[in-house]
């Protein structure tokens, strides 16, 4: 009896836990579908220069440039890897590369299309 | 892992996108979703194919999960011999064998897009409960065919917001598994007070 019931409170507790996690990640999901549009992607250390200059929607060689590294629209190289060949910390290629898609982004600068290259 | 991963991507494209899908279909968890999204942007990019990501996608999950299937078939037995103490006496395992059977093609089709987390876990229940292998074969193509090109075409689609659309897809899953879970667990309280009553 006494085991029954302590069954009985741990499913209870479990179905609990699981519509509090149906909550949780609804709501964050839904939260994040509302800002999709008017955030910014976050530079990451596993992204390349091209893949950045496509997301932020500015010029790849604005950007290669930016971390003096020789613009090459094939160079595919994680930014994590061209700071260890650079010996540089990623941080600091990572805020190079924000204030470079900040000032390209400026009012008055050209747009890029999505592809990321120069038009 | 995860950014080592996404990086492999990003440097060796196709063949990193192969290794990385089965690894994950055996049970490594590596963020699958946001890959083929970010495969998606590739191929926005110019970089890859839609149809060649596709099909590597589906080629190296299908691998992946056929190696999860074999190590349930062959070794699920004797791990479920070994530890049936704790899934309840031999009348409940043949009953749960039984329920894999039944709900296995659905469990399968869903599980490699829907709720992918789950579904090395139902890879080798599959094979441990003996679910017919070409059923199995099936229901996994059509199930990685269709995540595959879900995914992807949403990368294809949203090539600059592939983290958030990953976070909103990722979130979304453990939001089904969420729902999943209760509803077991609710039916699992009202069968238990029917019984008392």
């Amino acid at each position: 009896m006494r085991q029954s019931r302590r069954q009985t409170l741990i499913i209870f507790l479990g179905f609990c836990l699981a519509v509090a996690a149906t909550f949780f990640f609804g709501y964050r999901a839904g939260r994040t579908a509302r800002h999709v549009r008017w955030q910014n992607e976050p530079i990451q250390p596993w992204m390349s220069v091209p893949f950045i200059a496509h997301i932020h929607h500015t010029r790849a060689d604005l950007l290669f440039q930016a971390i003096r590294v020789p613009p090459n629209p094939r160079d595919r190289r994680p930014i994590r890897d061209i700071a260890r060949a650079e010996k540089l910390p990623a941080s600091e290629l990572i805020r190079d590369l924000q204030n470079a898609v900040a000032n390209a982004n400026q009012p008055g600068t050209e747009a890029v299309p999505p592809s990321g290259r120069a038009p | 892992m995860s950014e080592q991963a996404l990086a492999a991507l990003e440097r060796y494209g196709s063949s990193a996108l192969f290794a990385v899908v089965a690894i994950a279909a055996i049970g490594v968890p590596f963020p699958v979703t946001l890959l083929l999204i970010v495969t998606g942007s590739l191929v926005a990019q110019g970089v890859m194919d839609v149809w060649a990501a596709i099909a590597i996608a589906v080629v190296g999950s299908v691998a992946g999960d056929q190696i999860g299937y074999a190590v349930g078939r062959w070794g699920g037995k004797a791990l479920a011999a070994k530890f049936s103490g704790m899934l309840g006496n031999a009348e409940r395992i043949t009953q749960l064998d039984a329920k894999a059977k039944r709900w296995g093609g659905a469990g399968v089709f869903f599980s490699r897009w829907l709720v992918a987390p789950l579904g090395p876990w139902i890879n080798f229940a599959s094979g441990a409960a003996d679910y017919s292998w070409p059923r199995f074969t099936l229901w996994d193509v059509v199930g990685e065919s269709f995540g595959a090109g879900l995914y992807i075409c949403l990368g294809l689609v949203f090539s600059d917001r592939v983290q958030e659309i990953g976070a909103i897809f990722g979130d979304l899953t453990w939001a089904i598994l969420g729902v999943l879970a209760a509803a077991f667990l609710g039916w699992r309280l009202f069968s238990m007070r029917s019984q008392d009553v």
